[in-house]
């Protein structure tokens, strides 16, 4: 039996093993979360098909472009998910030694490596998609097979964009520079991009043309980008509409071509791996041993904690100690400040203070669902699995002279100390380059504080509910049930928020309602936030701690 | 110090433990013997709070594990057989974050490593990642870490595994000289050498049941077989290892 096809009967055992493990959860579990995942695609679903009319009444075109633009921005987000998964999953994983010294050829193992982390890399895609499929096909009235013709271009796709993102780790790894050298080359990046940002923003403030379908253009940066046919995105989104239209030979020879280029994906994926594979995971291996210099960083933490108690203080130092020792976990760290970036970067474009009330409302709260969207994934993402990243040394914390709670109510405070810094830095960042009033600033923030006990609460509580100690990757910790439901549920918050105070805004500045009316219904507005965040933080982690002391270790 | 009643430990069906009962004095050096499966492990991290028993009690020092857990944590210390330590720490970092979890002084503390490291051999290794060690320098670093706070008892699972031939010598009489300074230790080996050499009792068990305990001349008695520790053992657990007691993966 071939490495390719053991090591898949080995991934189809293993996916039987978590069947039967749903299989033994209890039914209503099951349906709830079922129930909370089908709401938040039909929310997604409505959400997309809103900016699909709201877009078709600035230009068609735009519309007609916009399944490119998405697919464009989903291929490089999948390039960039593939080469931090890949470095997990390809020079990382646990079995690898296991493997190597099994008859299976490296290229094979290392094909089997990729698609393994296709699949980690890409649960997300395929969320998002459907939803913006369904409601670009109602908007278009295309038939519903519409979405089969997605699902036949968004295999090889993601093929593709993940096969660059391995393509990228493999060589990366075998021939990057480290020490100093490496550190040079990171400084060097990031100043390009930051002064690329910086350019970009400059020439948007001074742009000066106030038709808005331009103006719209300039918002969507990618349109130009998405609409030429040598991009990937344009294959698969152009493939797709063709089936749609009816236009089959078109349809078959885009989906042929871009199966055709995935493939050739794996086979460079293949070669990468017989010839610099085993070069590159000697270099990753080699590297150890090193004497790890003590960071000034940290050392000033530990002392500025001195009013901690000595327990809470060594879980949280050491928590801050393995983040940042942790290349996985600080590099997607990074890669989501930078497409921070490029959206602050965009912000000025908006020319909020030259735009009538009602648009003013729409941007401003545009911008504050955009933020929490993503203060929610970076919880999901960082602050979920924190509990299961303690790992097989759980033991440890589990002997220690301190209770569960405790343990959970650190790891809590540390996320919510890092969520409530980054979240109101983003919102007043955001709410002052759009020069928003007092009033929406204020409400954007308490909106951030609100976001980030809430989704704090939750992201702790359920990673401790659905902890796995024995997975040590982040990202299979995030893409499994518990951090799919995770984040579907802080969306889920997000959204019933925000739209009070989005609709109250919307109908005081369109008068629909005065001001006797809109006092009362913001106090209300305030008081269902303060509940549900209550809610929403102390529940999970409530059932969490209960379920961390009921559990065997 | 620590008492035994009735503890049973049940895994859906399967009874990884069933009433055992059993009684260790202070300073003693008791050593638990068993096939695979039969229930060891599972003792142990009842015993040390890590699972909690389906029936029965136990106490350290008088103090019941499961109502008082803290105060027990405070005076016992673990080693499990595999030491999952932090990977992205260093020996001492590790060991000071051990120091603040027991709320140990850090003077005390860097006195401790001081001692502790020259004494495991660990003085080159204190700025290199765990992940970067071997087996074996991580777990002289649990030994290092586990009696930092100075525990009454001592809960050791395999405490030979992985250890080159100095370090297993150092364990051993590192092991009998706190014993006699009134630590009691309760081990779990499959080294039976090491359990004729260092044990003042010897408690066998097999599929969960406990089948014999006592110094060697008694398990020669309950077994009947006069031989060494070998021919006790598995006259004792014939029946365990031929498949009649099949082992849960829970213990």
């Amino acid at each position: 039996m071939s490495a390719v096809s053991s090591l898949t009967l080995k991934a189809w055992y293993r996916l039987r093993g978590t069947w039967r493990e749903l299989r033994r959860q209890s039914l209503f579990k099951t349906v709830f979360i079922a129930l909370f995942v089908a709401a938040m695609e039909i929310g997604l679903f409505i959400l997309f098909l809103s900016g699909f009319r709201f877009l078709g009444r600035i230009g068609p075109l735009v519309v007609s472009s916009l399944l490119s633009l998405f697919f464009l921005g989903l291929g490089g987000m999948l390039v960039l998910s593939g080469i931090l998964t890949s470095y997990a999953t390809v020079f990382r994983s646990r079995d690898l030694p296991f493997l190597l010294v099994r008859p299976y050829s490296i290229s094979h193992i290392v094909v089997v490596k990729f698609l393994e982390s296709c699949v980690l890399s890409s649960w997300a895609f395929f969320f998002v998609v459907l939803p913006f499929i369904g409601a670009y096909a109602w908007y278009q009235h295309l038939s519903l097979l519409f979405a089969v013709w997605t699902l036949f271009f968004s295999i090889p796709f993601v093929v593709l964009c993940s096969g660059i993102g391995t393509l990228v780790a493999i060589l990366f790894v075998r021939w990057s520079p480290s020490g100093y050298l490496l550190r040079a080359l990171v400084v060097a990046v990031l100043l390009a991009l930051t002064t690329v940002m910086a350019i970009t923003a400059h020439e948007t403030r001074h742009a000066d043309n106030p038709n808005v379908f331009i103006l719209s253009s300039r918002l969507i940066p990618g349109l130009h980008l998405a609409s030429s046919p040598l991009q990937p995105g344009w294959w698969a989104a152009e493939g797709i509409t063709s089936f749609g239209r009816g236009s089959w030979g078109r349809g078959i020879f885009l989906l042929v071509f871009l199966s055709s280029n995935a493939l050739m994906m794996i086979m460079l994926v293949e070669l990468a791996g017989r010839w610099t594979f085993f070069n590159g995971w000697q270099k990753v291996i080699g590297a150890t041993g090193r004497i790890v210099l003590r960071k000034p960083l940290v050392q000033w933490l530990e002392r500025g904690l001195f009013f901690l108690p000595h327990d809470v203080r060594a879980i949280v130092v050491k928590d801050v100690r393995t983040f940042l020792r942790d290349p996985m976990q600080w590099s997607q760290f990074l890669i989501f400040f930078g497409l921070l970036g490029l959206y602050f970067s965009s912000l000025r474009s908006f020319r909020y203070d030259e735009q009538i009330p009602q648009w003013k409302t729409v941007i401003a709260f545009l911008n504050i669902f955009s933020v929490s969207t993503v203060l929610c994934s970076l919880a999901s993402r960082f602050v979920y699995p924190q509990v299961s990243l303690e790992g097989q040394s759980f033991w440890i914390l589990g002997l220690s002279p301190t209770t569960m709670g405790r343990i959970l109510l650190t790891k809590f405070g540390l996320a919510l100390a890092g969520m409530t810094v980054i979240s109101l830095s983003l919102m007043l960042l955001s709410t002052r380059m759009l020069r928003l009033s007092v009033d929406v600033q204020v409400a954007a923030v308490v909106l951030a504080v609100c976001l980030s006990i809430a989704v704090s609460g939750m992201s702790t509580g359920l990673g401790a509910i659905f902890l796995d100690l024995k997975e040590r990757n982040p990202a299979s910790i995030v893409s499994g049930f518990g951090g799919t439901l995770n984040l579907v549920l802080s969306l889920c918050f997000m959204l019933l928020t925000v739209l009070p105070f989005a609709i109250l805004s919307h109908m005081r500045v369109t008068e629909r309602i005065d001001g006797s009316h809109f006092r009362p219904g913001f106090v209300l507005a305030l008081i269902w936030l303060a509940a549900l965040t209550a809610v929403a933080a102390v529940v999970p982690l409530l059932l969490g701690r209960r379920s961390l002391m009921s559990r065997d270790y | 110090m620590i008492k035994l009643e009735d503890l049973s430990k049940r895994f859906g069906d399967f009874y990884a433990v069933r009433d055992l009962s059993l009684e260790i004095t202070t300073g003693e050096i008791f050593c638990f013997l068993g096939p695979n499966g039969a229930g060891k492990t599972t003792t142990l991290k009842m015993l040390t709070g890590l699972l909690a028993p389906t029936a029965g009690r136990m106490s350290v020092a008088g103090i019941d594990v499961r109502a008082h857990p803290l105060e027990v944590k405070k005076i016992i210390g673990y080693i499990p057989d595999t030491p999952f330590l932090y990977e992205r720490l260093t020996p001492v970092e590790f060991f000071r974050f051990t120091g603040d979890l027991y709320d140990i002084p850090r003077s005390h503390v860097e006195r401790e490593m001081e001692s502790s490291f020259a004494m495991f051999a660990l003085d080159q290794h204190r700025h290199v990642l765990i992940s970067d060690l071997s087996h074996g320098m991580r777990q002289r670093l649990a030994y290092c870490c586990t009696f930092l706070h100075s525990p009454k008892a001592l809960f050791i699972d395999e405490p030979l595994v992985g250890l080159d031939p100095h370090s297993i010598k150092m364990i051993k009489n590192l092991l009998i000289e706190k014993a006699g300074a009134g630590t009691t230790i309760f081990l779990t080996t499959h080294i039976l050498a090491l359990a004729e050499d260092i044990a003042h009792r010897i408690g066998i068990i097999s599929g969960g049941r406990l089948v014999a305990v006592g110094t060697m001349n008694q398990l020669n008695e309950q077994s009947g077989v006069d031989g060494n520790l070998e021919e006790v053992f598995l006259s004792l657990t014939r029946p365990a290892t031929t498949g009649t007691h099949p082992s849960h993966p829970n213990t």
